[in-house]
């Protein structure tokens, strides 16, 4: 399973972007990231890119 | 640690992620005096609020106020109702919240007084705070439904507090002989788990079908509409036809009396004889919030959807079950979202700073089988002082799922709820 805390933020942009758009299978996911515009998703993704265990 | 993926610790850190993303780069932080935080109640959302504000400021002085030395998770006990899963499973206590540095105080808070800002403990003893949060979650309405007090929970058991009242509504299902009726009384809005009472005929319909398949049960309802409703409804008939029947507000399903000797549960238009009649009373905030002066007319608590703050008292949060926070559902996921939020807030309030706006989100699973799982999920953000959905976000599940969706989303549950626990409690 992929770690997504503290792994690179760049990624997690584009699951989310693909979330959004459908072409990424989710269950609810697609629900989710439609609930954050581009650049939350963007400080989002760089504050758990910086979290460690 | 982990992937933003169901039974990996992550993804719920997420659920507030913007009040906190938003908190950490401010520099006054570092130069914070501490303050005293003082949090009533150890569910869901205090424990979080507790243990996410010692997280964020270290030097802040947080005591956790519970009554109970273990807690037992409501989330997944219709499970335990039906011998899917033990209620060892759902009990937790607060060894690592203390680990953490927030000073635990087993004592049921019995008075506050928001000028002196202290709280008065039935030991006898007093704390004082420069802010408090209230998470003491719900109480029933004793007065709301005739025939039904303290005295008759053991006849006709809610099992809506997680513990021995959900033993009981097991034995009494289990002791129930092939053929009997069971029936649930289901409160109007607003009250906790708004999904709850349907997961719950659902998962008895599951037991019946398979062990007493000649028995019946009715949900009597003071509503027209329920949370997920559709799915719901398409589960039933596919999976137990004839088996589960739902009455409507307008159809005539709102209890308005029952006799716990007789067994007996009245509405407008009936009287139903139950062998087994599991009644969710109608529900308010936990009285502490009364004593506290943060309640309302409604029995519930008002709050700044920023902030959680009351405003009918200084210095006094409200969170989870008790709070009215608008469009979210009183969930145990939302209590711990909201708490992660109100904690970014006090702690940057304590330090003379402005709070961020927080985006908060939910996720409610509910099991109609056990391999089958659905979902409602929301995301919500401060509009006008109150939580509104962030439009175009959330919904629930497709109508149309494959089998294999609604089974993965039941193995999600599971890692939903073990990630929620350890969250709240380690
Ligand atoms: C059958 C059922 C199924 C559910 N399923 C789900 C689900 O699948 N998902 C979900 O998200 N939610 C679910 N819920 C809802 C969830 O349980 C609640 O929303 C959640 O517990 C709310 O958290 P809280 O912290 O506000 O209150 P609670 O968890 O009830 O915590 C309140 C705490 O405060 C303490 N307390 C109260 N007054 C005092 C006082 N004066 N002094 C000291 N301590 C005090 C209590 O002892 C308690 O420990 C379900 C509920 C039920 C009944
Ligand atoms: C707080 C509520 C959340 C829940 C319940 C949740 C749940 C899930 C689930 C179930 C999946 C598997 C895909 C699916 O079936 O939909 C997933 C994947 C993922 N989630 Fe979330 N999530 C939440 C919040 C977030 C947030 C706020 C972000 C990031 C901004 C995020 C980023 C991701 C990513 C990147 C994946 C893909 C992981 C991978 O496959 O590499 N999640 N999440």
């Amino acid at each position: 399973m992929p770690r997504v805390l503290g792994q690179d933020p760049a990624g997690i942009v584009i699951a989310m972007r693909e979330f959004r758009s459908g072409q990424r299978p989710a269950t609810v996911m697609d629900r989710i990231a439609k609930g954050f515009t581009e650049d939350e998703t963007q400080a989002i993704a760089a504050w758990l890119g910086a979290q460690k265990d | 640690m982990t992937a933003l993926r169901p039974g990996r610790r992550a993804f719920l850190k997420t659920a507030a992620v913007g009040a906190a993303a938003a908190l950490l780069p401010r520099p006054a932080l570092a130069q914070a005096t501490s303050g005293r935080v003082v949090v009533i109640g150890g569910g869901f959302a205090g424990t979080t609020a507790a243990r996410t504000l010692k997280r964020l400021d270290p030097r802040l002085a947080v005591t956790l106020v519970e009554a109970n030395a273990q807690f037992t998770a409501c989330p997944f006990s219709n499970e335990v109702i039906v011998g899917l899963r033990d209620l060892g499973d759902q009990q937790f206590g607060y060894d690592k919240v203390a680990r953490d540095g927030v000073e635990l105080r087993l004592a049921s808070a019995t008075g506050i007084d928001p000028q002196g800002r202290s709280v008065t403990l039935a030991d006898g003893g007093r704390l004082s705070y420069d802010r408090l949060i209230l998470a003491p979650g719900v109480d029933f309405r004793w007065d709301g439904l005739p025939g039904y007090t303290e005295a008759t929970i053991e006849r006709m058991p809610h099992a809506w507090k997680a513990g021995e009242q959900t033993l009981l509504l097991r034995r009494q299902l289990a002791a129930m002989s092939d053929g009997g009726l069971v029936v649930i009384s289901a409160p109007a809005n607003p009250y906790r788990c708004p999904p709850g009472p349907y997961e719950r005929a659902s998962l008895i319909a599951h037991y019946l079908k398979t062990t007493k398949p000649k028995s019946k049960i009715i949900i009597l309802d003071a509503k027209d509409a329920f949370s997920k409703q559709r799915l719901f409804q398409n589960a039933w008939a596919a999976l137990y036809p004839g088996l589960v029947e739902w009455v409507s507000l307008s159809s005539g399903g709102k209890v308005t009396s029952v006799d716990p000797g007789m067994m007996t549960l009245t509405t407008d238009f009936a009287t139903h004889k139950a062998a087994v009649a599991n009644v969710i009373p109608p529900q308010k905030a936990a009285r502490i919030a009364d004593l506290a002066g943060v309640s309302d007319r409604t029995g519930w608590c008002p709050i700044d959807p920023v902030t959680f703050a009351s405003p009918l008292q200084p210095n006094i949060h409200v969170l989870g079950d008790a709070a009215i926070a608008g469009a979210m559902p009183k969930s145990a996921f939302a209590a711990n979202a909201q708490a992660k939020a109100c904690a970014a807030a006090v702690a940057t309030l304590l330090v003379g700073g402005r709070p961020a706006e927080p985006r908060l989100i939910n996720t409610c699973y509910s099991l109609v089988a056990p391999d089958y799982g659905i979902t409602i999920a929301g995301v919500y953000h401060p509009v006008n002082g109150q939580l509104v959905d962030v439009e175009g976000a959330g919904g629930v599940s497709p109508l149309d799922a494959p089998a294999s969706i609604r089974a993965q989303e039941a193995s999600f549950a599971n890692g939903w709820f073990n990630t929620l626990t350890a969250e709240t409690f380690g």
